[in-house]
């Protein structure tokens, strides 16, 4: 669907709606739906950015350490920071059962931040006619370096200073190019705060096959619902969602409402067409050059392609499959990501890993 | 839901977040329903040859030879032997040389019997190999009976040692399962051959000088005697001595670290220089690691890797190579690229139905 045609679609409900006597205004940005989980409910705050010279208003969730875990003078571990980036045609919300998944694991004891990228969910332009949409892999990416360094900046720094902090950047398909391509062209000195960094079910080689298909994907997706019950309905039988838990929170943020109670999908797949081709390209390659700590987790099984597999098999990065989970699979299994993103981070955060050892006699180094 | 991971990772459900659960599975695959039996008649001593049972094992060795599976009563019958051999087999079981040292096979069974036209025939050729036969290659199941049907036949002629993916969790996710359901139509060979696994031995000494294994060094194992004190007859575990014997790999930074893989730590050349002065060894002889020539230095050759699958999972384009060591320890290797044969798959990877 082209922005037209969904301007003209909207506008059609709007008229419907006034015919039948409702108010032809879209509904505000974001109600609740009456009877679904809020932000609220996974994350402390929901706050909304501008950025330098982004031209953007981005939506961001987000939730710090809890203070009382922070006063803790017999835990000197660092404090985990999980930072998401969705994938394409998804929202910060797909990280939410996540967020709230990793901060019951920690006992509080770390933070999450996740937001709708540009052309998703509630970011949107601060003025519309002056930025012409750009969604090639490199813009995502310098949104994604200015928010991460807009949330250190503001909110990390000022944490207790006690224990010190580190990043572990995760991202779902689209999302995780964009978090392997975010990590060089972080400021160093935070650069060296990220523990690792975290894919979702995204391999190159796979995903450039999966554009092909990406028409008749989108024909066989709808747009438009009755309701956002009808939606989350849709997508868990699909199987898009496995969770219904997750989808109450996460398919909701995917559309906008009506004042007729009907709702649209808010990001058209189609506009991101012309920037297809940068966003995966040489990414395993990448991905397995990167100079942290890597994690891969698949979904279904392990389809690797020739980077990766070398990669994987010449140890250079973790890899873990979860069978039974479909594509989203922060939605699917969120308590087992979160057991495998707290794994990961023990094991790679090198301020708090000492490792033990029963060699009597000391190398030569 | 299972935990699928090619690290012995923490295993975690939807439901219940005990922190206990992953050595409740563990123990649930080895002793709950799902235990093969192979092991609950384990003779007091070697399984002993005779003509018949020698007849039988060659047997299946030309029927193996074709690439053709055995029956899963045969499976049974020759898992049952393998206990009686490897039960009595020691955590660094002794191998005499000249012997042929070979790294993973991963289910490439053409490749495999390319290897023994280049190393020789065994039992002309004694063999040792270090671990993962199974998962990724489409032979899986031809590849390991063919390997352990040989070790009940020679058994001082090839010394078949455990590598990570000699494990029931690991190979639930890398397709020897799959491959056992699609062969067979249940999961009874795969709890046979994972069942055998838990008896294969660990690491073996060439000659006292050449330690071999499939992965690595151990934080915890300074010397050679502390292997020969693990219990090893278990799951590979997700962590400690043995799973770091079978995760480990060497490292261009000294000292011990964290390995990326998951599982295991590196090691640098400090740490092997230091192994083999305490222990008099030459040489550290491991696999785990693809290397694009098929074997590989390190550590000013204190350690060396051999990688035996070429062209890794039908995708990869390395040689591959296997290790000879002669009565006077000189080494050679020997690289072969991928044995032609017809009817080879076709690599076809399913395309995701998704938007990304």
């Amino acid at each position: 669907m082209s922005d037209d045609l969904r301007r003209a679609l909207l506008e059609k409900l709007g008229k419907a709606d006034a015919q039948l006597g409702a108010a032809s205004q879209p509904a505000p940005a974001a109600p609740a739906p009456a009877g679904l989980p809020t932000w609220h409910d996974f994350f402390q705050q929901n706050a909304r950015v501008q950025i330098g010279d982004r031209g953007l208003d981005f939506n961001t969730y987000f939730s710090l350490p809890a203070a009382s875990e922070l006063a803790d003078p017999s835990n000197t571990t660092s404090v985990p920071i999980f930072i998401f980036h969705h994938g394409a045609g998804s929202s910060g919300l797909s990280f939410a059962p996540l967020a709230k998944a990793l901060h019951e694991q920690l006992d509080g004891r770390c933070g999450s931040f996740a937001f709708d990228a540009r052309g998703h969910g509630l970011t949107a332009p601060v003025d519309a006619a002056a930025h012409p949409a750009d969604y090639s892999l490199d813009a995502f990416v310098r949104d994604f370096r200015e928010l991460i360094a807009w949330f250190h900046h503001t909110h990390l720094q000022a944490l207790p200073a006690s224990p010190t902090f580190t990043l572990v950047i995760t991202g779902h398909s689209l999302g995780g190019s964009i978090c392997t391509n975010v990590f060089p062209s972080l400021d160093p000195a935070l650069r060296t705060k990220v523990a690792g960094l975290a894919m979702l079910d995204i391999v190159e080689e796979a995903a450039i096959l999966a554009l092909s298909k990406v028409d008749s994907f989108l024909s066989n997706t709808p747009n438009v619902f009755p309701s956002y019950a009808n939606a989350i309905d849709w997508h868990v039988k699909r199987g898009l969602s496995r969770l219904r838990s997750s989808a109450e929170i996460v398919v909701p943020s995917l559309f906008v409402p009506t004042s007729s109670g009907k709702v649209v999908r808010r990001t058209n797949l189609q506009i991101f067409k012309p920037f297809w081709d940068t966003w995966f390209q040489s990414l395993s390659r990448r991905f397995v050059a990167l100079p942290t700590s890597k994690l891969l987790i698949l979904a279904g099984n392990d389809n690797l392609d020739r980077e990766l597999m070398i990669g994987q098999m010449q140890g250079k990065f973790q890899l873990v499959v979860f069978q039974e989970s479909g594509h989203f699979i922060e939605e699917d299994a969120p308590v087992k990501t979160a057991i495998t993103l707290v794994d990961f981070w023990r094991r790679n955060d090198t301020k708090s890993v000492v490792i033990k050892t029963n060699w009597t006699k000391k190398a030569n180094t | 839901m299972e935990i699928d991971s090619d690290v012995p990772m923490q295993d975690a459900t939807e439901e219940t977040l005990d922190p206990t659960l992953d050595e409740d599975a563990l123990s649930k695959a080895q002793e709950g329903p799902g235990s093969s039996g192979i092991a609950d008649h384990k003779a007091s001593k070697p399984l002993q040859l005779d003509s018949g049972n020698i007849g039988q094992l060659d047997q299946w060795i030309e029927h193996l030879g074709k690439c053709q599976v055995l029956s899963e009563d045969d499976v049974s019958r020759l898992c049952k032997m393998a206990v009686d051999v490897l039960q009595f087999e020691e955590n660094v079981q002794p191998v005499n040389v000249p012997v042929t040292i070979c790294g993973d096979v991963h289910g490439q069974f053409h490749d495999l019997i390319e290897l023994f036209k280049i190393g020789g025939p065994c039992p002309d050729t004694n063999y040792l190999f270090m671990g993962d036969y199974v998962d990724r290659g489409y032979y899986s199941v031809e590849t390991v009976s063919y390997l352990v049907a040989m070790k009940v036949r020679y058994p001082k002629r090839i010394t078949i040692l455990r590598g990570n993916h000699e494990s029931r969790q690991i190979t639930q996710v890398y397709g020897f399962y799959d491959e056992c359901l699609r062969k067979y139509g249940s999961a009874n060979v795969w709890k046979m051959f994972t069942d055998l696994f838990d008896y294969f031995p660990i690491t073996a000494l060439v000659d006292n000088k050449v330690f071999c294994l499939h992965g690595g060094l151990s934080p915890m194992i300074e010397t050679i005697d502390q292997v020969r004190e693990l219990n090893r007859i278990q799951e590979v575990p997700h962590e400690g001595p043995m799973c770091d014997l079978l995760w480990s790999d060497p490292d261009d930074r000294g000292g011990w670290g964290i390995s990326p893989r998951g599982a295991g730590f590196t090691f640098g050349q400090d740490i092997s220089e230091q192994f083999n002065h305490t222990n008099d060894l030459s040489l550290i002889a491991r696999a785990h690691q693809l290397v694009m020539e098929g074997y590989a230095w390190s550590h000013q050759q204190s350690v060396v890797t051999i990688f035996s699958a070429p062209n890794y999972c039908y995708r990869c384009g390395n040689q591959a190579a296997i290790m000879e060591m002669d009565e006077n320890h000189n080494r050679q290797f020997l690289q072969y690229d991928p044995s032609m044969r017809p009817g080879e798959p076709t690599v076809s990877r399913k395309t995701p139905d998704y938007f990304l």
